[in-house]
């Protein structure tokens, strides 16, 4: 697994709003190393990190909700709408972290099948077993599918430009030194 | 089945972000640590997973609010969490595996379930060898005090507006 990429400017003693906007594009650059790698199926290392990158950057997103639109901030109008937009931006990360799941688990069960089969004293490999890998390699290759358009539908419509001009928009004048 | 965000509360987005780090770190921690005793009895597979998650959740904050924090002392926590989170995953992928076979054995035709019951077996061997690091860890950490040092540190350890971390 890859190691999560160093986060760099962050000011301790400025806003949690501010770094915030700091911190939330690093995370979604960090995914967006792996790009290079995704339609490439038997990539399954890289397919692997950009799951780990995407649930870094969920639970980072997560941690910083209340940086964008929360129910407590004065301008109820403006931050409603925030956190509608932030909330359907984090659905569709936790969509691609689940469909990357998917993916990872049955390559996760295909390896534990095969090795299971191969290292039997018997020449052929047991049906039951057998029937399990054809079976996983299926559902594999149907999941990365469902992974693959989900994702090329995203870069159609811009999704990172997208998420990126919603982190760092600039910062209610409030909650910003 | 990912676990839910756990709530923090009382996070102001005006406040620092020193201040709200600690608040946050010290929240996780707390809650990752809830579930160690359930972890180390193994009855219920979902501590584990809990367990994990909020270790992982833990991680995130600390990689994202590393700057508020002495980098030494910083990275002894650091990797004491990360160690928290490899030997709950090794038992947890196995808890998966097996529920996940065990799920399928009531489908299959007979002769098929004697294949798939040979190898849960396997899986409950590597399981039960899993669980071992992970306990051992636990005493490991209970015998060095992790949990009073890492609380003193991250609720008392700050930087200095004057002289930085």
């Amino acid at each position: 697994m890859a190691k999560a990429h160093k986060i760099t400017g962050v000011k301790p003693l400025r806003s949690y709003s501010e770094n915030a906007r700091i911190i939330l594009p690093q995370k979604v650059e960090e995914v967006y190393t792996w790009e290079p790698f995704i339609r490439d199926a038997a990539r399954r290392e890289e397919l692997h990190n950009m799951r780990i990158s995407i649930k870094r950057l969920r639970y980072t997103m997560e941690l910083f909700r209340v940086a964008y639109g929360s129910p407590k901030t004065d301008s109820r109008e403006v931050t409603a709408v925030d956190d509608k937009r932030f909330a359907e931006f984090l659905s569709v990360i936790v969509d691609l972290q689940e469909l990357l799941g998917d993916i990872h688990d049955c390559d996760v069960v295909l390896e534990v099948l095969t090795d299971y089969g191969t290292q039997s004293e018997q020449r052929v490999v047991a049906r039951g077993i057998a029937k399990r890998i054809a079976q996983a390699k299926e559902t594999r290759n149907a999941d990365y599918k469902t992974f693959l358009d989900k994702w090329e539908h995203l870069s159609a419509i811009d999704f990172k430009q997208k998420l990126l001009s919603f982190f760092g928009a600039a910062c209610k004048p409030k909650t910003c030194y | 089945m990912e676990t839910t965000a756990p709530k923090i509360k009382n996070i102001s987005p005006d406040e620092t972000l020193e201040v709200c780090a600690r608040q946050i770190i010290v929240n996780y921690f707390h809650q990752m640590m809830s579930y160690k005793e359930g972890a180390k009895e193994g009855r219920d597979i979902e501590c584990v997973h809990d367990m994990r998650v909020t270790s992982r959740r833990l991680r995130t904050a600390m990689d994202n609010f590393g700057a508020c924090f002495p980098e030494k002392a910083f990275n002894k926590h650091y990797k004491k969490v990360k160690s928290i989170t490899r030997t709950l995953g090794a038992v947890r992928d196995l808890d998966v595996l097996i529920a996940r076979f065990e799920k399928e054995l009531s489908t299959l035709p007979e002769a098929e379930q004697t294949d798939i019951r040979g190898l849960i077996e396997n899986l409950q061997q590597e399981h039960k060898a899993a669980r071992k690091p992970m306990l051992m860890l636990f005493t490991k950490l209970e015998e060095t005090g992790f949990e009073t040092e890492f609380l003193e540190f991250f609720v008392g350890a700050v930087c200095n507006p004057d002289e930085g971390c």
